[in-house]
């Protein structure tokens, strides 16, 4: 008969004992290189930023003045950039409605009517946009939206060119072509966005049970009011939690602006610019500190909502 | 089918029609690269040639900035592969304190607006005067990597029965057998989809990586340069194909290793 | 006799929580040991403390006389039939039951060839090729045995193994579990919630309540003599009696237990006790009568083929004084 306890072999044995005995020396060794990591790397950076966004630039030299000072953050409240402020949050927030309104379709049908083969074809038609290159979709639009591209030539062909040309006359948003007017830059972050919005509209509303719309048509609700009083109140954390992800990456970004669209300028493409070309780090520092604390606001916001349980 | 579970006409054509419009922009991509047309770009294209796919063989601006993307892509994952599965075993086995404050902390560099962890990796280099280089690149890329290959392993430990780590011990396996013979093996499918988004995504990342190359360009970097400023419109789309090619395939490979489960690849870019 | 496991003293805190409280207990070597109680008494943290997965607050283990504090379950000679089986989804049945033997360093010739023996004695030969996930329930809670049984514990332990199975399922697996043990002559600890299932199987049980022993003892001794009101509730729905009833019927005024089955209805003039039907419950074997007398409410099991009473009507209730057993413990 064997022994009750079995022998030690080897240093492999021996350190599952010290785990076993001490579980904190395992987690430590497992959790130290990633805490490291981001903790060195990334949280160091962000700390670099907020750093940065407190020195100021020399006007004379052009160098950066290593001095604490609210000098660049008063900056920002200058009417020019200001403005960059005013206009990125209308864009973010105008994306923003206009993805949740086209998604919720695709959302909901997936979700809800979608099975078998057509669930499959949904959440590949759903995730390759979404993971395909970011770069590409823009490009793509650029070709789509020039002033001889499939828009134009499509409307031409449909006779609805005064349609395209009254949109482009809109003051404010029009320009000359679609590609370099507002509304192009508008369309593109839609069209880029679109699958952040979904795909958490549609686990909220995979999550609503069947038994509930069929209970709200027992009671004799019409399918508008069972829309109104049930879905839409139990869609409402998915649309918050798309709504984090169109916002935030709506705001932040600095390339569709610059292919498509007009010279007026956003958060993501000031910081850009400022850094690169004008040299100028603090102030950009101090611009990208701006999405970072409307995010904090919006996710306080989102989390009082219960927008997290859908993500 | 019941007829309860048919849905509206409207609501159909709603749904197809955003898909069509979530695809069809990619097609016109692969339209173009065919056009005749090289300074604008008229639809429909005047005629089709494949001479473009010769021309950008041949133009030697383009194979540096592929090696570069590939390399900084390939170490990114690894790095990324590495440091996200130690997370993740962490992140299972138990609660311990600060455990929410860390998961925060790995999704931050991909929740927060990509511009901010660009300029803020731009704002350390130049405090502690670190000169841009191909390691820079790297920094970057693997910091957002790893919430990537983190969220496929930590999807799949919590599909795992919990029991079988514990079963593994119990029939005689120290801590380093029960990590080859059953935890790896487990995990290994869901590890590969991770490594293979993580890949990916790095392969196509413009936004931090303009703030962190210097003079260097990746692929990406380089078509952004042609699209702000074009030369040979044609070739840029052919570019844009094997872009587009390079992380397509990963992203298919990655879908049907996960496939069936509840952690289906992809839900958390 | 040899102690296979021994607890002295033994607690497991979670925070505030005492999951084990002082616990004291000695499992004789080759017994088929049961330890029944409801969910969160304590029972299979007990289970998890002998296979190493927790960890004593106080106290000390000994496995044969061996002090466990600081063997990893690695190293203990125990094994344990999971709850869930928890077998290996990646590795056929044959894989499966030969890992233990596999991670000790047995050639692939010799773990297969034990690896089927094994499986013969599970009744499962033939099935080596075949992935867990093609398995039914009840094949895989064979599989999971003989995955323990092939590494020959000394100890084998069992979480719930049959709450899975269906009942028809579960009768078979005990009888054979029993045969099993039998043969091996190995030391089997079971962990369950089922009184019936504790009852039938085991040659000692201990009843678990809040993280304490209740009651120690073999089946019939537990059945018979309750030692406290959870025990005379918890296993086989005894009747209760508060110490004033109880001394009404001449016994001491203490808490006593009296089973349903020493319970005969008579009609009233004749009995010490008398009282109203209130209920009747038809359990296939015999009808339980629910009996409400002047301070406490009766079951009495009355065999299928004996006359039954109407509900509402006026019964007398007989039993031998023997069978009224006062409890030590309120």
């Amino acid at each position: 008969m064997k022994s009750a306890l079995l022998p030690e072999r080897g240093p492999g044995d021996r350190l599952t004992a010290i785990f076993w005995r001490r579980p904190r020396v395992l987690l430590l060794l497992l959790i130290t290189p990633p805490l490291l990591w981001l903790g060195v790397v990334y949280i160091g950076s962000l700390a670099a930023l907020l750093l940065q966004s407190f020195y100021s630039i020399d006007e004379f030299s052009g160098l950066v003045v290593r001095e604490f000072t609210l000098k660049t953050y008063v900056e920002l409240f200058r009417p020019a950039n200001f403005d960059i402020i005013r206009r990125t949050l209308v864009m973010s927030a105008s994306v923003t409605l206009a993805s949740a309104v086209l998604a919720f379709p695709i959302a909901y049908y997936a979700a809800r009517y979608a099975t078998g083969r057509w669930k499959a074809v949904f959440y590949l038609g759903i995730m390759l946009p979404l993971w395909s290159s970011y770069l590409v979709k823009v490009y793509a639009w650029k070709l789509i939206l020039a002033k001889e591209g499939i828009v134009t030539w499509v409307a031409d062909g449909l006779g609805l060119g005064f349609l395209l040309d009254a949109a482009l006359a809109l003051p404010g948003v029009g320009g000359n072509s679609l590609s370099t007017s507002f509304l192009g830059t508008f369309l593109v972050f839609v069209y880029v966005w679109l699958p952040y919005m979904i795909l958490p509209m549609q686990a909220a509303l995979e999550r609503v049970p069947k038994s509930m719309l069929e209970a709200s048509a027992d009671l004799g609700a019409s399918s508008a009011q069972t829309f109104r009083t049930v879905i839409l109140p139990l869609a409402m954390p998915g649309v918050i939690a798309g709504s984090i992800f169109t916002f935030s990456l709506t705001m932040g970004d600095y390339i569709i602006p610059q292919i498509v669209g007009t010279s007026a300028r956003f958060i993501g493409l000031a910081v850009y610019q400022l850094q690169g070309t004008a040299g100028n780090l603090p102030l950009a520092a101090a611009f990208a500190v701006v999405p970072i604390i409307i995010m904090l606001i919006y996710l306080s916001l989102a989390k009082r909502a219960g927008a997290f349980d859908a993500l | 089918m019941h007829s309860e579970n048919r849905a509206p006409k409207s609501l159909t054509l709603a749904a197809v029609g955003g898909l069509l419009f979530l695809h069809l922009p990619i097609v016109l991509i692969f339209l173009y690269a065919f056009t005749t047309e090289e300074r604008t770009y008229q639809f429909p294209p005047p005629g089709l040639t494949l001479k473009w796919f010769a021309v950008a063989w041949n133009r030697a601006d383009i194979w540096p900035p592929l090696y570069l993307s590939l390399l900084v892509a390939s170490i990114s994952t690894l790095m990324a592969l590495v440091l996200g599965t130690l997370c993740a075993a962490a992140m299972a086995r138990a609660r311990f304190f600060g455990r929410d404050q860390l998961s925060l902390l790995i999704i931050l560099p991909i929740a927060l607006p990509g511009v901010i962890t660009g300029m803020s990796l731009r704002s350390a280099f130049s405090l502690m005067d670190i000169p841009f280089s191909t390691l820079t690149i790297i920094l970057g890329h693997a910091t957002f990597c790893i919430v990537i290959v983190f969220n496929n392993a930590v999807a799949r430990y919590r599909r795992l029965s919990g029991s079988i780590a514990e079963a593994s011990a119990d029939l005689g396996a120290n801590a380093f057998q029960t990590f080859r013979h059953i935890l790896l093996p487990n995990l290994g499918s869901a590890l590969l989809a991770g490594a293979m988004l993580a890949f990916a995504l790095s392969f196509d990342e413009v936004i931090v990586t303009t703030f962190t190359a210097g003079q260097q360009s990746t692929l990406p970097i380089w078509m952004l340069q042609e699209l702000v400023r074009p030369r040979q419109r044609p070739v840029t789309n052919v570019v844009a194909i094997v872009v587009f090619a390079t992380t397509f395939i990963p992203i298919l490979i990655a879908y049907y290793l996960t496939r069936g489960g509840s952690e289906t690849a992809g839900g958390g870019k | 006799m040899t102690v296979a496991v021994e607890f002295a003293s033994v607690s497991r805190h979670f925070g505030t929580v005492r999951a084990v409280d002082e616990v004291d207990l000695s499992i004789a070597e080759g017994t088929f040991f049961a330890m029944l109680g409801p969910s969160g008494s304590g029972k299979t943290t007990c289970l998890r403390l002998i296979s190493g997965f927790e960890k004593p607050t106080h106290g000390a283990i000994r496995i044969f006389g061996q002090d466990v504090s600081n063997t990893p379950p690695n190293r203990r000679n125990v094994n344990t039939v999971f709850q869930d089986y928890a077998l290996f989804p990646h590795l056929n049945v044959r894989e499966n039951v030969g890992y233990g033997l596999m991670v000790k360093g047995v050639g692939r010739a010799t773990r297969n060839a034990r690896a089927e023996e094994m499986l013969a004695l599970v009744k499962l030969d033939g099935f080596g090729e075949r992935k867990p996930g093609q398995l039914s329930g009840g094949q895989r809670q064979r599989v999971a045995l003989a995955r323990a049984l092939v590494n020959e514990p000394r100890v084998l332990l069992l979480d719930e193994p049959l709450g899975a199975l269906d009942l028809k399922l579960r009768e078979a697996m005990q009888d054979e579990l029993k045969a099993l043990q039998k043969r091996l002559g190995i030391t089997f600890v079971f962990v369950t919630h089922d009184q019936t299932e504790a009852l039938s199987m085991a040659d000692r049980l201990a009843v678990f309540n809040h993280g304490k022993i209740a009651q120690i003892g073999t089946p019939s001794e537990i059945y018979a003599q309750p030692r406290t009101r959870f025990v005379a509730d918890f296993v086989g729905s005894s009747n209760v009696l508060p110490p004033k009833l109880a001394q009404r019927l001449g016994a001491a005024p203490k808490w006593s237990s009296l089973r349903p089955e020493a319970l005969r209805l008579t009609d009233t003039r004749t009995a010490a006790l008398a009282g109203t039907v209130t209920g009747l419950r038809y359990l296939g074997a015999g009808t339980r009568v629910t009996v409400v007398v002047t301070g406490a409410e009766l079951g009495v099991l009355v065999p299928t083929g004996s006359p039954l009473p109407e509900q509402g009507a006026e019964v007398g209730i007989v039993f031998d004084a023997a069978d009224l057993h006062p409890m030590e413990e309120a």
